[in-house]
């Protein structure tokens, strides 16, 4: 951690707190960044207790928002990440299943919708279909362990096309340096009229808590702060499957481009 | 502790909430927060989302004798939210909504729980602004501002943040939900008494407040002169011409020349020779604390080397609204800062500042982390007051830490200072600094807090200011909280022995002030303003509730009378955040009370007379357009608009282009403003008696 000092962070007056979806979301003073910072400084210090310090790392979508408003340009959400290795034992991951069928594009089926099949209606030719489980394991990304995964990664997907609906399994990939496109950008007229989050570039943006450990960790705040996000937009449709699949079990309304590919076809 | 909390609402007991609320923003806990000494916890944590729920919270509380402690975002400075080991913590974060935004009348309808920036941008994507933006607008709430008497950087132009709320809803523990201002079922001299009383009284739970449309023009200029003195004589000079400027700030010589804000913008690249020291020693944390914690260590041979280094300061004068008026009123804006010796440093300075007016919050952490604490008070008093105050309070700060101050929050009666100071991170230091500062202010005169309100820091401080007075808080507190369970040991205390009664106050002839007698008749108080005019001609005091005036609208400013046989003087000020203002119920409790209103000099005036169609229509459009007439009535079914002060001529063929077949020049008569209780009506009623940007108003008693 030394790297990664906390300290101007547990002093801070709290000022990237509007930019942080999961404190303005869950209203718990406990998920106001430097707050958070606060409690890992004095983990760092000997002062406090590692479960609590764990407990406060996980309240986060790990979105850059902090940063992103701070003048000083504190890299807190490196520092959170590093704490949550240090604090939390990695979550295993299950190993890479076969990619089935033939084809130029390979679809990563992160849920259970068939992607590959009504993509490859979609687009008239045949599709491969990647499932995973657990979206290729990104509770584990932030550990050394996860290297071994990028690896592999790697090596399976050289030479292919992927196409991805999910922002986790976008996540793995861009860690690992795979190319990858999303579904909204093969087929442009699935995409939400005003792009949603992680798929809209790299500009951080309010988060409806499905992303990051928050969600494993304190499932009812990233219960709260989907509803926060959904009551502040009229915008019931999202580019990213992980984002819709959260999302709906609040308000059934909501699709992604996934849910349009497959009424469409 | 499931006895504590009702049914359905939403509760933690988990160390993590519980310490998350425990500390404030009070530097005085995060000196001791850096020195690993932890805030008390609560024992429990819960967000009511609802009225009924926070009511729900409050009878068990009662019930229990436990205390509680309303919680907006933690973001003041004087430890009123501060943990206890023995209470809750109402946070009110769950009480979030924002809107609906009445588009015609220029309201809008939020939660105490909004975080301001998120208000701000909610209202700024449909077109409308707060004109409320205070440093801390990022971390904190509006029920925080509304409890805690917040003002903001704008506050010559939109007023202070209780100027710009026309109902207020909260929840007590005995009364249960109630409505006070606009459509209240509360009685509305409480509206008063619940702005500014930290938790103390009630939760407050929603808010409806006054907003403009966005800024169509905004003019920025930083001006430098010789003296403090010399620009404290501008800054008079701008607000008793009325032309309320958005922005007046004066940054004394050591701010000026440790901020650079002389000079012109850096680019990014550029290091001061104290950064350059910072960055080669940042790799050695403690080379870097030992070097920055000296200066520190010797605050006295600071002080007077950063004296003697100085010289000259810079004021930032900014104008925003409709383009028109502001460049009639930067016109001669210019004209008085020019003429009272100031030098135009053009609009480079003005801007830089408006970019980075937040980020003056990030300067305070790296002193803490060199071991020292930094912390900043502000105080205010009238305008003959201020440079003595200035001094005064130097003093009694520069032998324990190294100090800079700016001015800024201007009225046509006075101004406040806001010294920004920093020590050795010793508890012991910090404390007697605070004490030796906040005497040296009431020995003076001034008030101990123009903003950032009282806590558990300036508790004694404020009860001395407020003296005997404190009766009027303590009658609402029996009806709302009699067993005391509201935010018990904040705000006020009880002060051992007679308190003596504070230092008499004399205005000088450019304070613009009077005094009369509470009940005194409109000739009476005409006969004490002379030879100026009283600033707002009110019929009688009281004067309408705030939400029923303008902002810019000022009342009595310092009210002096006897409670008890104790001699009380409230308002020693232009305005005071030392708890709630308690001024309308000292004047209706004691006869014999003695009002300070403000006047204005007879100089330039200007009066206009047009016939037109719905001439109140017409003259709500002016307010909404920007302007802010002297006077503005309907005699005999004619408008009158008129003007005084520097712009006075400007502003009347503004207003000509306005009316529809234009105004035409008559002689000066302020005419008067209806006084008491006003009652909303048509604008057709051949009784209107008032506009604001909100609506129409009529006397309750013809
Ligand atoms: C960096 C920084 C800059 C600042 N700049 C300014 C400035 O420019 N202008 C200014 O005015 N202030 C400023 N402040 C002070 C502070 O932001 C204000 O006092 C603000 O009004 C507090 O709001 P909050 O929501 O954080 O309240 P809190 O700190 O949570 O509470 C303040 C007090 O109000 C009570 N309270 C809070 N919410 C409620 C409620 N809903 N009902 C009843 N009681 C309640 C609390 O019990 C407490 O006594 C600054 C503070 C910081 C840290
Ligand atoms: S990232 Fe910046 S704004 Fe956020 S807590 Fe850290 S220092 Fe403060
Ligand atoms: S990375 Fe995002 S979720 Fe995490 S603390 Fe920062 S703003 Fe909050």
């Amino acid at each position: 951690m030394s790297s990664h000092r906390l300290d101007t962070c547990a002093l801070c007056p709290r000022l990237c707190r509007p930019a942080c979806p999961v404190a303005s979301g869950s209203a718990r003073e406990a998920a106001v960044p430097a707050v958070i910072a606060g409690v890992l400084f004095d983990w760092q210090r000997g002062l406090g207790d590692a479960a609590l310090a764990a407990k406060a790392a996980t309240l986060c979508v790990d979105c850059g928002a902090c940063q992103a408003h701070c003048h000083l340009d504190r890299p807190l959400p490196a520092a959170l990440r590093v704490a949550r290795v240090e604090l939390i034992p990695a979550p295993p991951y299950e190993a890479l299943r076969p990619i089935e069928g033939r084809g130029r594009i390979v679809a990563i089926e992160a849920d259970e919708r068939p992607f590959a099949k009504a993509l490859s209606r979609r687009l008239a030719e045949p599709i491969r279909r990647w499932p995973t489980a657990d979206r290729l394991g990104v509770a584990a990304i932030d550990y050394p362990v996860f290297e071994n995964r990028l690896s592999e990664l790697r090596a399976t997907l050289a030479d292919c096309e992927v196409v991805v609906a999910d922002g986790a399994v976008a996540e793995v990939l861009k860690r690992a340096g795979v190319p990858f496109r999303w579904l909204h950008e093969v087929v442009p007229e699935l995409a939400a009229p005003t792009g949603s989050c992680r798929t809209a570039g790299s500009k951080p943006a309010a988060c409806c808590g499905a992303a990051g450990p928050l969600a494993a960790h304190h499932p009812e705040d990233a219960v709260r702060v989907g509803k926060h996000w959904l009551a502040r937009t009229e915008e019931r449709r999202v580019n990213d499957a992980r984002c819709r699949n959260h999302l709906v079990a609040i308000d059934r309304t909501v699709r992604d481009a996934l849910d349009l590919l497959l009424e469409s076809t | 502790m499931i006895d504590l909390v009702p049914e359905g609402v939403r509760w933690s007991e988990d160390l993590l909430d519980r310490n998350a609320v425990a500390r404030d923003l009070w530097p005085g806990g995060t000196l001791r927060f850096w020195k690993g000494e932890h805030a008390p916890a609560p024992r429990i944590v819960v967000w009511p989302s609802t009225d009924a729920q926070v009511h729900a919270v409050l009878r068990r509380a009662e019930a229990l004798k436990v205390p509680v402690i309303p919680y907006g975002m933690g973001s003041g400075v004087c430890g009123g939210a501060r943990g206890r080991e023995d209470a809750v913590t109402v946070d009110v974060k769950a009480l979030d909504s924002i809107g609906p935004l009445d588009t015609e009348r220029w309201t809008v309808d939020c939660g105490a729980g909004v975080n301001g920036q998120h208000l701000e941008d909610w209202l700024d994507a449909r077109g409308f602004t707060l004109g409320h933006s205070p440093s801390s607008i990022w971390c904190s709430s509006v029920g925080g501002w509304a409890a805690a008497r917040s003002a903001g950087q704008f506050s010559s132009k939109y007023g202070v943040f209780e100027d710009m709320v026309l109902q207020l809803r909260a929840v007590s523990p005995t009364r249960g939900p109630f409505i006070v201002g606009e459509g209240g079922d509360a009685p509305d001299a409480w509206m008063d008494s619940l702005l500014g009383s930290e938790g103390t009284l009630a939760v407050i739970t929603s808010l409806r407040l006054r907003v403009w449309p966005k800024p169509q023009a905004r003019a920025l200029r930083g001006w430098s002169f010789p003296s403090v003195e010399a620009a404290v004589e501008a800054m008079r000079g701008l607000m008793q011409n009325e032309l309320w400027p958005a922005v007046i700030r004066l940054y004394d010589p050591v701010d000026t020349r440790i901020g650079g804000k002389t000079k012109p913008e850096k680019d990014p690249g550029d290091r001061s020779f104290l950064k350059e020291l910072l960055h080669a020693v940042d790799g050695l944390p403690e080379v870097r604390k030992r070097l920055l914690s000296l200066p520190l260590r010797l605050p006295g041979l600071i002080n007077e080397v950063f004296d003697r280094m100085a010289a000259g300061c810079m004021l930032i004068v900014g104008f925003e609204g409709d383009p028109a008026v502001v460049a009639a009123s930067e016109r001669a804006g210019n004209r008085i800062l020019t003429a009272a010796g100031g030098e135009d440093l053009g609009v480079a300075p003005g801007e830089r500042w408006f970019r980075s007016r937040h980020h003056v919050s990030y300067k305070l952490m790296p002193i803490f982390e060199r071991g020292g604490f930094a912390d900043t008070m502000e105080v205010a008093c009238a305008w003959s007051q201020l440079v003595p105050l200035y001094h005064a309070v130097r003093d009694a700060l520069s032998p324990t830490v190294v100090v800079m101050a700016h001015m800024s929050h201007c009225y046509p009666e006075g101004a406040s200072i806001y010294f920004s100071f920093a020590g050795r991170g010793d508890v012991d230091v910090y404390d007697a600094t605070w004490k030796q500062a906040l005497d040296a202010v009431l020995a003076i005169g001034g008030t101990a807090t123009h903003h950032h309100g009282v806590g558990s820091l300036k508790a004694h401080a404020a009860s001395v200011e407020v003296g005997a007075a404190v009766a009027g808080w303590r009658e609402l507190k029996h009806l709302l909280d009699p067993k005391g369970v509201m935010n018990p040991g904040r705000l006020y205390v009880d002060v051992e022995g007679i308190v003596p009664p504070p230092v008499a106050f004399k205005p000088e002839p450019s304070d613009n002030l009077a005094h009369a007698h509470a009940l005194a008749n409109l000739a009476e108080r005409r006969d004490a303003g002379a030879p100026r005019e009283p600033l707002w001609d009110w019929e009688s005091f009281p004067m309408p509730p705030r939400w029923q005036r303008l902002p810019w609208q000022t009342g009595v400013i310092e009210v002096s009378g006897t409670v008890d046989g104790h001699a009380v003087r409230l308002g020693r000020a232009p305005r005071s955040a030392a708890g709630p203002d308690l001024r309308g119920w000292l004047s209706a409790r004691d006869p014999q009370a003695i009002c300070t209103f403000a006047t204005a000099e007879l100089g330039a005036r200007w009066l206009g007379e047009a016939t037109c169609d719905r001439p109140w229509e017409v003259a709500r459009e002016l307010l909404r357009g920007d302007l802010r007439p002297a006077v503005l009535n309907v005699v005999r079914g004619r408008l009158r608009v008129g003007f005084r002060g520097a712009a006075a001529a400007s502003f009347g063929a503004v207003a000509s282009t306005r009316v529809p077949g234009g105004l035409a020049e008559i002689p000066w008569d302020a005419g008067s403003l209806p006084s008491g209780r006003l009652v909303p009506c048509e604008p057709g009623d051949e009784r209107c008696a008032m506009t604001t940007p909100q609506g129409y108003f009529r006397r309750e008693h013809p």
